[in-house]
């Protein structure tokens, strides 16, 4: 680990919108696309993240800095003193707080998280969505999607047959 | 340099998913192709890749090849983060749906092309939408959401998805054990996912193979390696400990029984245990020998060119014993329970032994309360770590009795315990719910995908028959006891110690019996998949 104030390398992240954020290195690398880029030395210190605008972006550094296995920039004083367990503890109600968001927000943060290539991100914003998928009916389901029964009749039946085995 | 399958995990975000589609249904549906796929260069240097693909038919209607065509040409665009790269200027791409129907698209920078809102989980792209929901949906329910709407149905039809399905709801050691026989390939991942969580086309089927395990023997071990049965040792005649290993490819068109010639052998020894880990290493356990009974491990590479048994000098090993039971975990650690001590004393304990370790230490999973003591159990891995015990010969005040409770123990958690999940008359033991297995000892207990445990065979209390399959599933929030009735003819006997599962799709039973003689090349099958295509 590089010391604690010194050293640590800053990478700058750009939206498209033309927002900049500034990141320890550690931070940005929670996610498996930069920490490929920097790997592979296709990263200056600047990165444009081309999909993700800000208001998104500075979600998933939020998500990132309290997520990144270290003193933590979040909260030096938390990690030496409290045991693993209670940290973990700790993360979880941060998560569920974090992920009380709305909707679209939450559908952006899945786009984002399932480009950056960040595993827990992606977890905890999906989980919400497969939930609801697996708990509704097909009629519940439609609406949360927004979409619509567009089959025929009777193509309707005749996919409700080859997916009988899932009703049973 | 694309990653052109449809979930490719590090394509670059340039590359345009409708392309990458198209090229998809081109294969899958048999259509025409042209278009411009965005690539790179060795070196990083973008190009465009203009392709037109198109299948050739043979006779019969049947696509036999496909013609493709490429030519490239420089590609205009800004990679945003890869440096050497600053025009902005906007470039003009052309593609080509399958139909040949031409709609021109920019694929410039525009900020609203790439800051993308979405408002609707359907505006997330068939990838993002394949491997952060669907695929992390069970089986049941990828099969269900196809009924919701059209695009939902065509997502559901791709085989990648299902395989990311299995892999998701089963775990990648089930999926990795799937990929090595031949029914995954033949009815495809779609079918499989059905088949194994319905159970609708388990089946028992006898076969006969050919060559001989001699001398003959009982109280051998047997176990899967990729499709292929294993056994050592044993014991034959007058009591004799032996220590030879036989293989029986059931890749083979007429599969029999060889002999194979290893260095090393160790001791010779009956009522061990023999598992499989990390693919193709075989790991020996304990058991009777010669002088008496052991706690040594030996392991052998199977694949190696030169297969050699190797004595594994665990640290602090459980003492001496036979007829306990073993598992394995992570495809690296070594489980031991129970069995039976010197002087005929029954054991209740638990230890690990992680073999992949240059110097590996016997570690005693610590547990304030453990099952009564017992041999002839059964243990299964399910849910990841976790570990499930059912029946054998079990302590019970100054009597042994046949048991039929299932106790659970999380091995990921901090302090591990165990956990009485059905039992008859157990403290804390929940009914034993459901049609449960009468009590039995040397039984069968095959691990399903997603957790369930199929039990049958053994030494069994009464005169209930032993091929009668029951099921569990200790996932669930009440697990209860369900029987599966199977058509096809079952063993009369099915014993733990000669049975194996092959590649997660079938269990293999040695062994019939005539008279007096046990006969090795008389085989049943229980296939948990069908054996033909649907």
């Amino acid at each position: 680990m590089a010391t604690r104030e010194a050293g640590k390398k800053m990478i700058m992240l750009k939206s498209p919108d033309g927002m900049e954020f500034e990141v320890e290195e550690a931070v940005a690398m929670e996610s498996q696309t930069i920490r490929k880029m920097i790997e592979d030395d296709c990263a200056d210190t600047a990165i444009l993240i081309p999909n993700i605008n800000s208001k998104i972006l500075s979600r998933v550094i939020e998500y990132c800095n309290k997520h990144v296995p270290t003193t933590g920039a979040t909260g030096a004083a938390a990690s030496d003193t409290v045991a693993p367990a209670a940290l973990a503890e700790d993360l979880k109600i941060w998560d569920a707080e974090f992920i009380k968001v709305n909707r679209a927000t939450r559908f952006n943060l899945i786009q984002a998280a399932s480009y950056l290539n960040i595993k827990g991100l992606l977890d905890l914003t999906s989980q919400t969505t497969i939930d609801t998928i697996s708990d509704n009916s097909l009629e519940e389901i439609r609406s949360f999607l927004s979409t619509k029964n567009d089959y025929l009749p009777e193509e309707e039946q005749t996919i409700r047959r080859e997916n009988q085995w899932a009703f049973q | 340099m694309q990653c052109r399958g449809p979930f490719a995990q590090r394509r670059h975000p340039l590359v345009d998913d409708a392309v990458v589609s198209g090229i998809q249904r081109c294969v899958d549906n048999g259509t025409q192709f042209r278009g411009d796929l965005l690539n790179f260069r060795k070196d990083g240097f973008p190009l465009m890749n203009r392709l037109h693909l198109t299948p050739i038919y043979g006779d019969d209607d049947i696509i036999t090849h496909y013609m493709g065509i490429q030519f490239f040409t420089n590609a205009n665009v800004d990679l945003g983060p890869v440096p050497g790269s600053v025009t902005r200027e906007p470039v003009r791409s052309t593609r080509f749906a399958p139909d040949n129907f031409f709609r021109p698209i920019t694929t410039g920078l525009e900020q609203d092309n790439f800051c993308r809102e979405y408002s609707s989980l359907f505006q997330l792209t068939d990838e993002v939408l394949c491997q952060s929901i669907l695929s992390r949906l069970s089986p049941r329910d990828v099969a269900s959401v196809s009924s919701v709407c059209r695009r939902l149905y065509d997502l559901t039809k791709n085989e990648d998805l299902w395989r990311m399905v299995c892999r998701n709801a089963w775990g990648s050691e089930t999926t990795r054990a799937l990929e090595t026989v031949p029914a995954a390939k033949r009815l495809g991942w779609g079918r499989l996912a059905r088949e194994l969580t319905t159970l609708e086309a388990v089946a028992w089927r006898k076969l006969t193979v050919g060559g001989a395990v001699e001398p003959s023997r009982c109280n051998f071990s047997a176990c899967a390696v990729g499709n292929r049965v294993v056994l050592f040792g044993g014991e034959g005649v007058n009591m004799q400990p032996m220590n030879d290993t036989f293989v029986l490819d059931l890749n083979a068109s007429n599969p029999e029984w060889r002999h194979v010639n290893v260095s090393s052998a160790p001791p010779g020894r009956w009522g061990h245990t023999l598992s499989c880990l990390n693919g193709s290493w075989l790991v020996v356990f304990g058991g009777c020998g010669r002088q008496g009974l052991l706690n040594d491990v030996f392991m052998l590479d199977l694949d190696a060119k030169h297969p050699t048994w190797r004595e594994i000098p665990g640290v602090a090993p459980p003492v001496p014993r036979s007829w306990h039971s073993s598992c394995t975990l992570d495809g690296n650690k070594l489980v031991v329970s129970g069995g039976c001590a010197d002087s005929g004393v029954l054991l209740s304990d638990t230890f690990l032994l992680d073999v992949s370790m240059d110097r590996p230490v016997w570690r005693e999973v610590p547990a304030s309360w453990t099952p009564p003591s017992r041999l002839g159990h059964s243990m299964s891995v399910y849910d990841g770590r976790k570990i499930l015990m059912f029946g054998g010969l079990a302590k019970s005040g100054p009597l042994r009795l046949r048991s039929s409770d299932v106790f659970t123990m999380d091995l990921s958690e901090e302090e591990p315990c165990w956990r009485c999940l059905t039992g008859s008359g157990m403290p804390g033991a929940g009914n034993p719910a459901g049609a449960g297995p009468p009590p039995r000892l040397d039984h069968v207990a095959v691990s399903l995908p997603g957790g369930r445990v199929l039990i049958f065979g053994g030494s069994v209390a009464g005169l209930h028959s032993a091929s009668q399959l029951y099921l569990l599933d200790p996932t669930e929030e009440k697990p209860t006891w369900r029987i599966l009735n199977v058509p096809g003819r079952p063993p009369r006997f099915a014993w733990g110690h000669s049975t194996c599962v092959v590649g997660g799709t079938k269990a293999i039973v040695l062994g019939g019996q005539t008279g007096e003689e046990w006969m090795l090349t008389e085989v049943h099958e229980l296939s948990l998949a069908s054996s033909n295509s649907v």
